[in-house]
């Protein structure tokens, strides 16, 4: 077990592969009553199209299996998870993102117990026709929730303008044509081919003996076989340069339209600290141009096309990245055509050495903040471990930007590459 | 653990504790909730954290906190019962973390005497700018808010259920009376707030006990001795269940129940109640998860809530538009067999070790440690998690039946996606 010292978070992180390539990461959180558990695997919405496990062929799945796997993964021998988790009176979630799906569990007793239920339980699969069957009415619900939800589909829309191939623009949940596909087959292969510990994380973060979690977590694997894994073969996407269309408009039952205008980057990073590296200076760099404190925030709050809603966000994941800029807006158009002028004249745009270093005093206390709860680190820490990036040295990170940094980040800004998404009522 | 310090016109509520990296700090003004002051309540609370004499534009507040590691200033209105209470929140990084010592909690306090004392006002009324800013700012909330059909749908119920009642005054305030109110209007409201409304302060986080000190020379109000009722019982004078639905272009019904419960906050039921909720509706092994949605797939999410400062329950799903029946009479079937008696014993054993989960979690979290001080501190309710844990382990399921007796179904509100008959 290796020990890694964060000086100035004041944390101890305990870190072990297991011999089954398991990862396995506690955190020690003295004086905290909860315990927070998040199993993960590198199996999201996007992984469509791969080889089985032991098979030659590639196939490609309906959308969706990824969440409908999630959902199922509940069903056990020794029944609903979320009971068994009841039963030590902890309480369980899990979620699927377009590059994962996570289990979870949230406890202030038994949490040594949890931690083997965890592993049990998403390390067992248990399905039955019946049950897939019965699964999809629940399913499609949720689907029509999202539907209805105009906040996801501009968000989801925006995207989906950006890309012609990726299967980034699928809806995670799928939709309730491709749902009706699914079944026990498909489920099966998905889960053996990547639900094997080495391509899993798990991440403990509270009131935990690390030694002693380690030792029961190490016991626990070693008592399991796993069937010895060649890496994963995923389809190479063939994402051309340019983005699938400009511009996209959804009518919906809205009172308030809501505009997001987003920037596809193909200059995509293998590497997990020049990843780090670009996305705390993309972070500084949206900032200084769109945070409360720029000058272009006030000016469009004057002139009325933007309020508290409007924010800017850069998203970079496994093998794509894009920007998100927008929020609700009673003038999508104007607010559209400013953020795209800004956006095709970068690199006019100086950057002062005061928002530079007021906007990096921001991000370390946000950072600072992130630490805070266990659920918060848990999270945080998952999610940039499966791009190479150890989240602990995100405030370093920040800390030892220059901003030539930022400027390098000018030629990401190609005009060709940006779209817009509107949700509203009617033409306006 | 938490030590409270009677001040000049507030209390102070000190809750010392290392888990976290930063200090947080919530002031809480309490008035009565009337329809009058709705509007003009959460107006005032966007204004007064817009701008002060020092930084008086948005922007100028928002480089100020960002100099001071990414402070947070937030403001949100809430009713709790009978009361209409203003937030102020604020958050900073303790020192400790920081490269430089800085006390920034100190600056917090200025900034929030700040607000209330040295507010951007020229001639007796608030800059009108900034007021027409936020003016627009809570209009295009309000709006957004109806978007979002889970809690449009909701409000409606509300609406409904509670026409002509506190129930039915909206907290978040009114969109066509916005524009009624004037700068001066809302500096004049500042003026009466900062005399009448009962106040306490929060703050939470790894501070030495002398902060205090620094709050007795930074931060005063006038004192008064106000006190407002909050926690109260609905209760219903519709002869028959009222049923309303209205058409939307949406793709998923959602169906909202309103229950009368005869029971609230401070009454000897709460607890019986608590534990009755979460095993009716509460959590994954509820009575309403398991039936209407794992046995039925019906829905995605169905739940039971307990409002214990109305003293109502509020059942939601969102289900299909051909399922409404179905789904309502599932619901009603659930609540009749606990009349019934039927109580499964084993499922209230985990209800209670889920509440049990849920209050010591709250622990870890500043807001969550405050919202429940603050729900006893208005209620003068002396009581420890210790104590509220033990009177919820000693529910029986003969106290779980008899309050479920208590229930009648008031008002049903479904949002569909097609017009009925």
């Amino acid at each position: 077990m290796k020990i890694i010292q964060y000086h100035t978070l004041k944390e101890k992180l305990y870190f072990n592969e297991l011999e089954n390539g398991l990862k396995v990461f506690i955190l020690p959180k003295p004086g905290f009553s909860k315990t927070y558990g998040l199993f993960s695997t590198r199996f999201g919405s996007i992984d469509s199209t791969f080889v089985p496990l032991n098979e030659k062929e590639m196939i490609t799945v309906p959308d969706g299996v990824a969440h409908f796997l999630e959902h199922k993964m509940f069903e056990t021998t020794k029944g609903d998870a979320s009971e068994l988790f009841a039963r030590l009176s902890a309480s369980t979630n899990a979620f699927t993102s377009s590059s994962r799906t996570a289990y979870l569990f949230n406890t202030t007793a038994n949490e040594y117990e949890c931690i083997e239920l965890l592993l049990d339980f998403v390390q067992e699969l248990y399905l039955t026709d019946e049950s897939i069957e019965k699964e999809k009415g629940i399913i499609n619900q949720e689907i029509g929730m999202y539907d209805d939800d105009p906040d996801w589909r501009c968000y989801f829309g925006s995207i989906q303008n950006l890309y012609k191939e990726h299967p980034v623009k699928i809806d995670i949940a799928g939709t309730v044509e491709t749902v009706s596909e699914i079944n026990k087959d498909i489920l099966e292969k998905c889960y053996h081919t990547f639900y094997h510990p080495s391509n899993m994380m798990l991440f403990v973060v509270g009131n935990v003996d690390p030694q002693k979690a380690m030792d029961l977590i190490e016991k626990n694997q070693q008592s399991k076989s796993f069937r010895k894994e060649a890496p994963i073969i995923r389809k190479k996407i063939n994402e051309p340069l340019e983005i699938d269309k400009k511009h996209e408009e959804l009518q919906m039952s809205v009172l308030m339209p809501k505009l997001i205008v987003s920037l596809k980057i193909n200059d995509i990073l293998s590497d997990g600290k020049d990843k780090l590296k670009r996305e705390m200076a993309m972070n500084l760099l949206l900032d200084i141009l769109f945070s409360k404190s720029s000058a272009l925030y006030e000016q469009w709050l004057n002139e009325g096309i933007i309020n508290d809603s409007f924010s800017a966000n850069f998203t970079q994941e496994r093998d794509y990245s894009f920007l998100q800029i927008g929020g609700d807006t009673m003038y999508p158009n104007q607010l559209k055509e400013k953020i795209i002028d800004l956006l095709t004249h970068i690199q006019d745009y100086k950057i002062s050495e005061d928002d530079f270093n007021r906007n990096k005093k921001k991000n370390i206390g946000i950072l600072i903040n992130m630490f805070n709860s266990p659920e918060s680190i848990a999270n945080v820490f998952s999610r940039y471990y499966f791009e190479d990036i150890m989240a602990f040295d995100l405030i370093d990170a920040t800390y030892n930007m220059k901003i030539e940094d930022l400027y390098q980040l000018y030629p990401l800004f190609d005009e060709k590459m940006i779209s817009s998404f509107v949700v509203k009522n009617e033409a306006l | 653990m938490k030590k409270t310090f009677q001040m000049n016109g507030y209390q102070l509520h000190l809750i010392q504790t290392k888990k976290f990296k930063n200090i947080s700090l919530s002031l809480r003004l309490q008035n009565t909730l009337k329809k009058e002051t709705s509007t003009l309540r959460a107006l005032l609370t966007f204004v007064l954290i817009g701008s002060t004499k020092k930084y008086p534009t948005t922007k100028d507040i928002a480089t100020y906190l960002d100099e001071m590691y990414g402070a947070s200033l937030s403001n949100n209105i809430l009713s709790k019962g009978a009361s209409h209470i203003m937030q102020l929140y604020s958050s900073c990084v303790n020192e400790n973390y920081l490269p430089a010592k800085e006390s920034l909690l100190e600056k917090q306090i200025e900034l929030i005497n700040d607000l209330f004392y040295q507010p951007n006002v020229i001639d007796d009324a608030f800059d009108e700018k900034i007021v027409e800013l936020k003016k627009k700012e809570l209009k295009e909330r309000l709006q957004a808010a109806k978007d979002d059909k889970f809690s449009y749908s909701l409000d409606q119920l509300f609406e409904y259920m509670g026409r002509d009642t506190t129930l039915g005054i909206k907290s978040t305030g009114y969109e066509e009376e916005i524009d009624k109110i004037t700068a001066k209007d809302l500096y004049d409201y500042l003026k009466k707030c900062v005399h009448e409304d009962e106040k306490h302060l929060y703050v939470v986080g790894d501070v030495d006990e002398s902060i205090v000190d620094i709050f007795r020379q930074k931060l005063s109000f006038p004192t008064h001795q106000y006190h407002y009722p909050s926690a109260y019982q609905f209760e219903s004078h519709k002869d028959e269940v009222l049923e309303v639905f209205e058409t939307q272009k949406i793709t998923q019904a959602k169906l909202n129940m309103g229950f009368t419960i005869n029971c609230d906050y401070t009454s000897d039921d709460h607890y019986a109640f608590t534990v009755f909720n979460a095993y009716f509706g509460g959590f994954s092994q509820s009575q309403l998860f398991q039936v209407v949605r794992e046995q039925n797939s019906l829905c995605y999410y169905v739940s039971s809530s307990y409002d214990a400062f109305n003293g109502i329950m509020i059942v939601n799903c969102g289900i299909e538009d051909k399922d409404y029946a179905k789904a309502r009479s599932l619901i009603m079937e659930e609540l009749k067999k606990i009349q019934q008696g039927h109580v499964n014993l084993d499922v209230v054993q985990l209800a209670k070790g889920m509440l049990a989960n849920s209050l010591r979690r709250s622990d870890d979290e500043a807001g969550s440690m405050i919202a429940i001080d603050y729900n006893r501190d208005i209620t003068d309710k002396v009581e420890t998690n210790e104590q509220y844990l033990n009177k919820l382990m000693n529910v029986t399921i003969e106290d779980i039946v008899r309050v479920a007796n208590n229930i009648k179904l008031d008002t049903v509100y479904l949002l569909t996606g097609k017009e009925r008959v």
